[in-house]
């Protein structure tokens, strides 16, 4: 078992003509995932990488009934459009890779997604992978089967370039992986931490889970509530990055865009909070894979 | 970014929220003159600066006169507060207080939608005031007519929430505040101070309010001082061609002696925590992500080794997913060829093109005789932060 993909997620690709659009769906494709075809307005009939083209998500829902996932790699001003399009078809899974989205764009569709039940992972998401079954966006790159295995570590990373890193220092400790997402560095994230543990719950092939956090945000303040009302109990260990960020002024950001040095919402802060409910601190992201080996 | 108090101001001018009186003044100014124009007896002199505390800094005077405005202006302008440079005064009528409120939106992250937060207890952080003196109101995006306003103690209702919302929205802020919303005492509400960060990311819905168009807000610093010429620079390079903007984009320069070059946001931040750990101290942040192209990888390089007094390079990414590794070295070897500098270097990086970028690397440390170590994806990013300072001593 696996959360969010597995052999048979049929993927629709939303800005598929695009340079980022063509090398996502051939790394998708590379890993053997459905990519069912792909939409840009003005461009039906087209074929990338062998797969149909279609004007509209409506469009590619009537020739395929059975697509329940969408990503989305339109420029930043077409994703409000690009989304809002998949949302009122219905897909049922939308991740968003585009960057740079504005927060006002993203809080009008997270609203839309959540009046349907949609679930919407991103913006600024590489994607996610649940090794041997498939894998949305590019995570893993060309080197994929280097870092991948399948195992029960499950993977939640605000960073995309150190989702593969945390990923591969899980395998350089001789463990696997159930399922690793990217959830993206921005202020609104429509798939938080808590939303994927609680998926990692219910997840048999999932022992324990590993996350690489920031500074910046309330989302690792909700993983303490998850932990005290029992809806999480597996092992958890988390690094926080942006300690330094402590000598910056209030209200900048760095490293992504929700990263932002805010009182009370530092990394300290945020691991103090976790520790006290038995969650596992990582000194450096490379303690992550050693504090959950023994218990995975 | 992050608004001065005067410009917040301006903007609420524009959204027919109240403001006190006053004119903005900057070094070189006529301050006499300015406050003689002005034609209000007593007034008060707020420094402009991005954060701090001003009142506990005494960054805020009360005069009533040309000698003392001139003279507390030279002061203000003098002044630190708490490493935040100040760019302007702002020279405003003194406002006869009788209540001070609370009135501010911004996204309430856990919940993914817009928050109206109203208190009775303003003019201080709003941290401070306890749970219960606070009304919070969640609003939906979608819906631009204006939210209900709370109502305040005496059961007047609050003003301001329609113009708030309006310029929230039609400005995509991530946050506008009046801290404090004041009533003077004849009844009339007044926005006595003004807070507003906008969504850099919705510029281009704003072409007159970016930095980067000569009509819009001066460029600055997020360090809260004017930028360095190299974070203008930087800034440059990153405006080119339109597919590749936000690739190379972060450069902040910092009082320590170790340059560093990192890719990506996550990794770049941990790798500052590392760099600290181990004892050295950053001459600058900065990270390209994405795929930068080679030139764009060259010219930033440039920027982060111009800086003087440097003792060593960290170059530092973890495993790329999509990078293309010997593309981006490439830029940075072209850098490294026309520098040559003699202090030592560590590189840590893997991912696509891993063995051509690390061979890049060998042949420039070869040809211009560095003092240069590379580790590839066997040795932890952290680990190689002490290298560095090992052959730093």
């Amino acid at each position: 078992m696996s959360i969010l993909i597995n052999k048979n997620t049929k993927v629709l690709v939303q800005g598929i003509t695009g340079k980022e659009g063509q090398k996502a769906t051939k790394a998708m494709l590379d890993y053997h995932t459905k990519v069912i075809g792909g939409v840009r307005p003005g461009k039906g009939g087209e074929k990338v990488e062998g797969c149909p083209v279609f004007n509209t998500v409506a469009e590619a829902k009537e020739n395929f009934s059975d697509v329940d996932t969408s990503a989305v790699y339109v420029p930043p001003f077409a994703v409000k459009d690009a989304v809002m399009e998949a949302i009122e078809v219905g897909i049922k899974t939308i991740n968003i890779m585009a960057e740079r989205v504005p927060i006002k764009d993203t809080a009008y569709f997270l609203a839309a997604a959540k009046e349907k039940d949609i679930r919407v992972i991103g913006p600024s998401s590489l994607g996610y992978i649940s090794p041997g079954e498939g894998r949305i966006g590019v995570v893993g790159g060309p080197i994929v089967e280097e870092i991948f295995q399948p195992g029960g570590v499950g993977i939640i990373s605000r960073s995309g370039g150190m989702t593969n890193e945390v990923a591969w220092q899980v395998r350089r400790a001789g463990l696997g992986q159930s399922t690793v997402v990217h959830v993206g560095g921005d202020l609104l994230m429509g798939t938080t931490y808590a939303d994927l543990l609680r998926l990692f719950e219910a997840d048999e092939q999932t022992k324990g889970v590993v996350i690489f956090g920031e500074h910046g945000g309330s989302y690792e303040f909700e993983i303490v509530d998850l932990i005290k009302n029992k809806e999480f109990t597996k092992p958890l260990s988390i690094y926080i990055g942006g300690k330094f960020a402590g000598v910056l002024p209030e209200g900048i950001n760095i490293g992504h865009a929700g990263a932002i040095v805010e009182r009370g919402k530092g990394a300290a802060e945020k691991e103090k909070a976790l520790s006290e409910v038995g969650v596992k601190i990582a000194d450096s992201y490379e303690g992550l894979a050693e504090l959950i080996k023994p218990h995975v | 970014m992050n608004l001065y108090e005067f410009e917040a101001k301006q903007l609420f001018e524009k959204y027919n929220l109240k403001i006190p009186t006053g004119v903005n003044v900057r070094r070189g100014d006529d301050f006499e003159k300015a406050y003689q124009n002005l034609g209000v007896l007593n007034v008060v002199l707020k420094a402009q600066v991005l954060s701090g505390k001003r009142g506990k800094n005494s960054a805020i005077r009360f005069c009533s006169s040309p000698g003392e405005v001139k003279q507390a202006c030279k002061e203000l302008f003098a002044m630190e507060i708490k490493n935040q440079y100040v760019a302007a005064v702002r020279i405003e009528e003194k406002l006869d207080i009788d209540e001070e409120h609370y009135l501010s939106i911004t996204y309430d992250t856990c919940a993914r939608q817009p928050v109206l937060v109203y208190s009775h207890e303003g003019g201080i952080d709003i941290e401070n005031v306890k749970e219960e003196k606070i009304k919070k109101q969640l609003l939906d995006i979608r819906i631009s007519t204006p939210p209900n306003p709370p109502l305040e103690r005496g059961g007047e209702v609050v003003p301001y929430v329609k113009e708030l919302w309006d310029c929230f929205l039609g400005e995509d802020c991530r946050l506008v505040e009046i801290n404090p919303l004041v009533k003077t005492s004849n009844g009339e509400w007044i926005a006595a101070d003004a807070k507003i960060a906008l969504d850099e990311d919705a510029f281009y819905r704003h072409k007159d309010r970016s930095p980067s168009t000569s009509s819009g807000f001066a460029p600055r610093s997020e360090m809260g001082r004017p930028p360095t010429e190299r974070e203008i620079a930087v800034k440059k390079i990153d405006e080119g061609e339109k597919y590749y903007q936000g690739t190379a984009g972060k450069y902040i320069e910092m009082d320590g002696e170790i340059a560093v070059l990192f890719s990506g946001g996550g990794a770049s931040i941990a790798n500052m925590d590392a760099l600290m750990q181990a004892g050295l101290k950053p001459a600058n942040y900065t990270e390209y992500s994405g795929n930068p192209p080679r030139k764009k990888v060259y010219e930033l390089a440039k920027i982060v080794l111009s800086k003087p007094g440097l003792k060593g390079l960290w170059i530092a990414g973890g495993v790329a997913n999509f990078t293309d590794v010997a593309a981006t070295f490439g830029g940075i070897v072209d850098a490294l060829d026309e520098l040559k500098p003699n202090y030592p270097i560590v590189i840590r990086r893997a991912g696509p093109n891993e063995e051509e970028g690390i061979r890049l690397m060998q042949d420039c440390a070869k040809r211009n005789n560095l003092k240069i170590k590379i580790f590839g994806k066997e040795t932890p990013m952290s680990d190689t932060a002490k290298v560095l300072a090992g052959m730093v001593g």
